[in-house]
């Protein structure tokens, strides 16, 4: 079989909703399918609607079972004491309220920030060193 | 040191209670422990300090029997969006109590270095804990160089660091000093519980050797230079920067050009 001629056959497949097509030719077998991938946009109007409400659902879920911790100043976030210090805390480390999670410091005044909640550290966004903004999120807690 | 000597010259709330330490890791972490316990006011003293430390745990030399290590501890009336005003408001009384007792014409160097003749003499690192907004606890950590020698230095530290005794020749009571920069704190923590910067800030201006001037400023991997027009409400360096931009700088190290 040429090229030209498996070329017009996908081509006419694609015109038609057959998804495969088996042939036989002076004893070559050629099969050709194609799947159908749904993909977002091509979903039916209730269809889409159904799949972002539990998307969104499901990042709300997400936001609030996670409890944010942020920036109270705008400085420089540390994650340990001093420099040969270990961080205060590491991803998936138990806190306790009042913990101390980092320092930001700003104008040579450290500030202390502290787990609001008792918790797992699932999350740490900010990279040592970096400056922050005022209400930036640090980290993310999950409640115990 | 007589810390009796000390108390004799107190005249307001803050220095009332010293607890004396010979020897600390540092007076920060010591204030910081008891900061439940203790009254506002409190002082921790220490003869020597194993673990002085600037910013980002610079290391300060300092024997014992020689210099000022002490930690006071606030309970601040203020905001917790104020915060810095600390910084600017413990520059302003260490420089003012050092000025009288000395007549050394001391400088504050962004934001809160204490200089003589462009070299440092002393810093000052304030911790917070904060609270729904509020600041139950400060302590504000002092370090100075009163008796040290030069030589004691290493090498390259002394073209930036000097002490009162390298300044003038003479040796000080710590003490008196010490007393001194505690009264200082007194009347100036109040117009900062009262007023917050607006006495302050002038003040810190008066003092300063930063604004006016050519700075460079490096913030973690950042470094950036330009003309230190003045600081705002909460203390920030306002930076003209070559471009004509005006930048608000909070943190970093801060160079004067010259």
């Amino acid at each position: 079989m040429e090229l030209e001629e498996l070329k017009e056959l996908i081509e006419l497949l694609k015109e038609t909703d057959v998804t495969e097509l088996q042939i036989e030719k002076e004893g070559t077998k050629v099969k050709i399918k194609r799947e159908k991938i749904l993909s977002h946009l091509e979903m039916a109007g209730h269809e889409r609607a159904a799949f972002q409400e539990k998307i969104v659902a499901e990042t709300e879920e997400e936001a609030q079972r996670l409890i944010t911790i942020t920036s109270p100043i705008v400085g420089t976030f540390y994650r340990s004491p001093t420099p040969e210090a270990p961080p205060f805390v590491e991803i998936g480390a138990k806190v306790v309220k009042g913990q101390v999670l980092c320092i930001v410091e700003a104008m040579k005044l450290m500030n202390e920030i502290e787990s609001d909640i008792d918790g797992i550290v699932m999350k740490i966004l900010v990279e040592n060193g970096q400056p922050v903004e005022y209400g930036e999120p640090l980290f993310l807690i999950e409640p115990a | 040191m007589n810390i009796e000597a000390i108390k004799e010259k107190i005249r307001g709330d803050i220095g009332r209670e010293i607890l004396f330490f010979k020897e600390v890791s540092s007076t920060n972490t010591i204030a910081s422990h008891l900061a439940e316990t203790t009254a506002e006011g409190a002082v921790v003293l220490a003869e020597s300090q194993e673990k002085g430390r600037g910013r980002l745990g610079r290391v300060w030399i300092s024997p014992p029997g020689v210099n000022i290590h002490m930690s006071v501890l606030l309970r601040p009336k203020i905001k917790q969006r104020d915060a810095t005003l600390l910084t600017i408001m413990s520059a302003v009384a260490c420089a003012n109590a050092v000025r009288r007792i000395t007549g050394l014409d001391i400088s504050i160097k962004w934001p809160n270095d204490l200089m003589a003749s462009h070299r440092k003499l002393g810093g000052i690192l304030t911790e917070i804990r904060t609270d729904a907004g509020k600041i139950p606890v400060a302590i504000i950590g002092i370090g100075l160089n009163v008796n040290i020698g030069l030589d004691a230095f290493p090498e390259d530290v002394r073209k930036i660091a000097t002490s009162l005794k390298n300044e003038t020749g003479r040796s000080y009571s710590r003490e008196e000093i010490i007393a001194g920069i505690l009264n200082e704190i007194n009347r100036w923590y109040a117009h900062l519980n009262t007023s917050g910067g607006e006495m302050l800030l002038p003040e810190w201006k008066r003092l300063s050797s930063t604004i006016g001037k050519y700075v460079k400023v490096t913030a973690g991997d950042e470094t950036f230079s330009g003309f230190a027009e003045s600081i705002d409400s909460e203390g920030r360096l306002l930076l003209r920067l070559p471009s004509g931009e005006l930048k608000r700088v909070s943190a970093g190290d801060l160079t004067v050009l010259r």
